[in-house]
């Protein structure tokens, strides 16, 4: 059997942005500790990532746990004399990790075994069932929510104990509990990481509910896209019904709730809580006005309470922990925390959860580690196609559900995408307007016709063909769909829009005035040119134009033919060498 | 996928989905996606079926089909590519692969290729951003695709067909 | 299992806490975006090596550790060293986790993930 080492030392240089000097550093740490690596007393690991970004070079030291960041390499031999070879702490390079995220939705993700009731009742699973049946009356769930602050995940922010309460208040003979599973927002995918990585928090989550407001059916709307997460709640149901978690006189308290699975069919307008339920019933997931609101009349016309995957998650640790520990979570307003699925042009890209209050800019730089490459970070989008961008200069906006509706996105169910100077925003409002008018279901004619109306005044401007009174013109439908249309998808189908717009106008006149795109993305509006300086005249441009808009010959160099070129972008993706140029500005002589 | 079956299969496929699902009106999107997890798609004669085992009418069948973007009513490509077209993908180059799919195969999204080997599809967010641009292949999930690996990805699945 | 009363959940609880704080463990992050990224191929050479070599080791699946940029994500947890996140763990690295961890019992480099969380 081998000894194991005494030490181990994890080493990171996480300045790292094109240029990784970790090797190098561990190859200096180890000069320093041969001896002691061969007597097996310590050891050296080059760490791909530790964590921390932008703190020079970063050691770690197990089994104390001591941290050192932005050390040099003449601090090396010291750090070697004192905390390796002695145990004691270098306090002037020492560093205290600062953990930004705090897990309590996605406690037992990446930890138990999904598929195993038994993981998830060691981790204290259940026990808020267990607590609500024992010794606690429905008002006061209710009553323990309300002081917890929770607010709804799935987009809106209305306060969970409210909707309970309302359903609660309604005398009937039959009421419900969904979870709206129905994640489509492109770029968002926390539901489907809770439901694959810990099922069961949600299934307590929705026992819970149902007690609270005397509901005995729940069902699970899931998107067919998500197989595994089908699989695997299925799977849980059946587990929980096994072990009298689910079904009649649940464990013996006369409490009895049953909970089946409905599949989505790809259609976004359902996630909105009338299309969704009209979608359970079997029919076509067409929204319908509120009020009524379903709490009141909803699923067959019963009061339905819908909570989203999330806002449920965190359902059964309120109830075990307090709603008094939860509300010391999170802001004044918004209490808690909140997952994300940080993507886009961040380095690393993932699912994590912050508290409420933490800043953009932190949730950026600190625990996505900045931006792809070192570039420059232009704007986030919050909320996905019902949102809006945030420009780099209010990125130190602390994340709750008020801070980003001022700033004209939402909060919504947790996409978060990074983007940088390569991003242009009239493209990116353009593709979150397709969005929806691919999603809209056609009942209302704000929705069906001033999307389609407002997309092509987009297309028109990334073609160049814009003009001046277009922008008028845009402001004048978002506000009409904002105000006239039927449901949550319309009326905030135009936010995309609005906050490019309010945020970065003169990117939308300069594609208007100036024909011209400044992150090249708009293809009719960019020039390719060749740099002659690099080219070496390979000539594996002209082969491979497939317009034959390049002439020349290798003696001569080539040159590109404006009028022919269809900017393809064929030559710059051929070409090894660099040389050719992608210029956002047709010379002023060149116009016609 | 796509199976050949004679009537009378056809109707015992349709009654043993009936059956589990209690003929409920409200379980229709649920019969429906177990039909065509068999088909590959919802056949007009299984419709027609359906309607006459439920009692829903088929117009009300058609209604929901046609809304729901999952449902199909032609029988699809033997193997369905889906690009994803999710945030993430888009800003990360998934246009120009479905551009270079569109000129590989010929075919425009939604369609299937003459030989019915492929069929392509551009879908919503796949929630594997992370990976981002993604392509799905039936069930496998290609991550971090660019026009030239998705060459070699198709190139597999025509090698596999060619050999059979 | 039959159905349960209250205090027959108490009590399996209690014995499934005591009995979970076992360490000799390689958990693989297996949720969709684990999968896309071969998180199967990885927990089949681990599943392999296990039973080739005659380990002492529990392999378990777990779902999505958030660290989607560096799937798949492994966690091992052995006795006498401290419990590591590996990401982008393809089939070599499979194979090095168990030759230089698991065997040699030394950190594999490279491919060391950390995470700060507070629960």
């Amino acid at each position: 059997m081998l000894k194991p080492f005494e030490k181990i030392v994890f080493i990171k240089d996480t300045n790292a942005v094109k240029a990784d000097l970790t090797r190098h550093y561990a190859g200096i740490f180890s000069k320093y500790v041969r001896p002691l690596i061969e007597d097996r007393k310590v050891f050296v690991v080059q760490a791909a990532d530790l964590g921390i970004y932008g703190e020079g070079l970063v050691i770690k030291i197990w089994p104390n746990n001591i941290y050192y960041a932005n050390v040099k390499e003449e601090d090396i031999a010291e750090i070697v004399e004192r905390s390796i070879v002695g145990d004691e702490v270098v306090d002037r390079l020492a560093f205290s990790p600062d953990a930004k995220q705090v897990r309590v939705v996605l406690r037992n993700c990446g930890v138990i075994d999904p598929e195993e009731i038994d993981e998830y009742l060691a981790r204290d699973g259940y026990a808020a069932v267990e607590k609500v049946l024992s010794s606690m009356s429905p008002e006061d769930v209710i009553e323990e929510l309300k002081k917890s602050g929770l607010r709804g995940r799935g987009g809106g922010g209305f306060p969970t104990w409210m909707k309970w309460n309302f359903a609660r208040n309604v005398q009937s003979d039959q009421k419900y509990i969904i979870c709206n599973a129905d994640e489509g927002d492109p770029g968002a995918y926390m539901d489907r990481s809770v439901l694959e990585g810990d099922p069961h928090s949600v299934i307590e989550g929705m026992i819970v509910g149902g007690y609270a407001i005397g509901a005995s059916k729940g069902y699970f709307y899931i998107r067919a896209e998500y197989p595994l997460a089908i699989e695997r709640v299925q799977r849980a149901i059946d587990q929980a019904y096994e072990y009298g978690l689910l079904g009649e006189d649940i464990l013996g308290s006369g409490f009895s709730f049953d909970l089946e699975i409905r599949l989505g069919a790809g259609a976004f307008v359902c996630g909105e809580e009338t299309a969704l339920i009209a979608s359970i019933e079997g029919k076509r997931g067409t929204p319908r006005p509120r009020p009524p609101y379903p709490s009141i009349k909803g699923l067959w016309g019963k009061p339905t309470v819908i909570n989203n995957v999330e806002t449920l998650a965190n359902v059964p640790v309120i109830l075990s922990r307090g709603g008094d520990w939860f509300s010391t979570i999170g802001t004044e307003t918004s209490k808690g925390t909140k997952v994300f699925a940080l993507t886009g042009k961040v380095r690393n890209s993932g699912l994590i959860e912050v508290p409420m209050g933490t800043t953009l800019r932190e949730i950026v730089m600190k625990v996505g580690g900045g931006v792809v490459g070192g570039k420059k970070i232009k704007a986030v989008q919050t909320g996905g196609p019902s949102g809006g961008v945030i420009p780099e200069n209010l990125l130190d906006t602390p994340v709750d559900y008020e801070n980003l509706r001022r700033l004209g996105s939402i909060m919504g169910s947790g996409g978060m995408i990074v983007m940088n100077e390569e991003d242009c925003m009239v493209d990116i409002a353009k593709f979150y307007l397709k969005f929806c008018v691919d999603e809209s279901c056609g009942k209302c004619a704000p929705c069906r016709i001033g999307g389609y109306q407002l997309l092509g005044l987009l297309e028109k401007i990334t073609m160049g063909e814009g003009e001046e009174e277009d922008l008028e013109k845009i402001s004048l439908i978002c506000q009409a769909m904002q105000k006239a249309s039927l449901c949550g998808l319309g009326q905030t189908a135009p936010n995309p829009v609005i906050s490019t717009m309010r945020y970065f106008r003169e990117e939308y006149e300069e594609h208007v005035k100036e024909k011209m795109c400044r992150s090249g993305k708009c293809k009719r509006l960019i020039r390719y040119e060749i740099i002659q300086e690099k080219c070496v005249r390979c000539g594996m441009c002209y082969i491979n134009c497939p317009v034959e808009a390049i002439t020349g010959s290798k003696a001569k160099g080539f040159v590109i033919q404006q009028d022919k070129c269809v900017k393809c972008g064929k030559c710059y993706e051929v070409c090894k060498f660099g040389a050719i140029l992608i210029g956002s500005k047709e010379p002023v002589e060149h116009r016609i | 996928m796509a199976k050949q079956l004679t009537e009378d299969q056809l109707k015992e496929l349709v009654e043993s989905v009936v059956d589990r699902w209690g003929g409920r009106p409200d379980a229709l999107i649920m019969m429906l996606h177990a039909i065509q997890d068999e088909f590959g798609y919802i056949p007009r004669r299984v419709s027609l079926y359906l309607s006459q085992k439920t009692g829903i009418p088929l117009a009300q069948i058609y209604e929901v089909i046609t809304f729901y973007h999952l449902f199909r009513t032609s029988p699809p490509g033997k193997h369905k590519i889906s690009v994803c077209m999710g945030t993430a993908c888009y800003l990360k180059g998934a246009p120009q692969i479905v551009e270079k799919l569109k000129e590989i195969l010929e075919i425009k999204e939604g369609e299937s290729t003459p030989d019915g080997l492929f069929q392509l599809e551009t879908v919503r967010c796949l929630g594997c951003c992370g990976l981002a641009p993604v392509v799905m292949i039936d069930d496998k999930v290609y991550g971090k695709v660019n026009p030239e690996k998705i060459m070699d990805i198709l190139a597999q699945y025509t090698k596999e067909q060619d050999s059979k | 299992m039959a159905r349960m009363k209250l205090e027959d959940l108490r009590r399996k609880r209690e014995e499934l806490k005591a009995r979970s704080k076992e360490t000799n463990y390689i958990k693989v992050g297996m949720s969709t975006c684990g999968l896309a990224a071969g998180a199967q191929e990885t927990y089949d050479i681990f599943k392999e090596e296990i039973e080739r070599l005659g380990l002492d080791i529990k392999l378990k699946k777990c779902g999505c550790l958030g660290m989607c940029f560096a799937e798949p994500l492994v966690e091992v947890a052995l006795e006498g060293l401290p419990t590591v996140i590996y990401g982008k763990v393809d089939v070599a690295t499979a194979h090095r986790i168990v030759d230089e961890h698991i065997c040699s019992k030394r950190i594999v480099n490279d491919h060391v993930y950390e995470l700060h969380i507070k629960e």
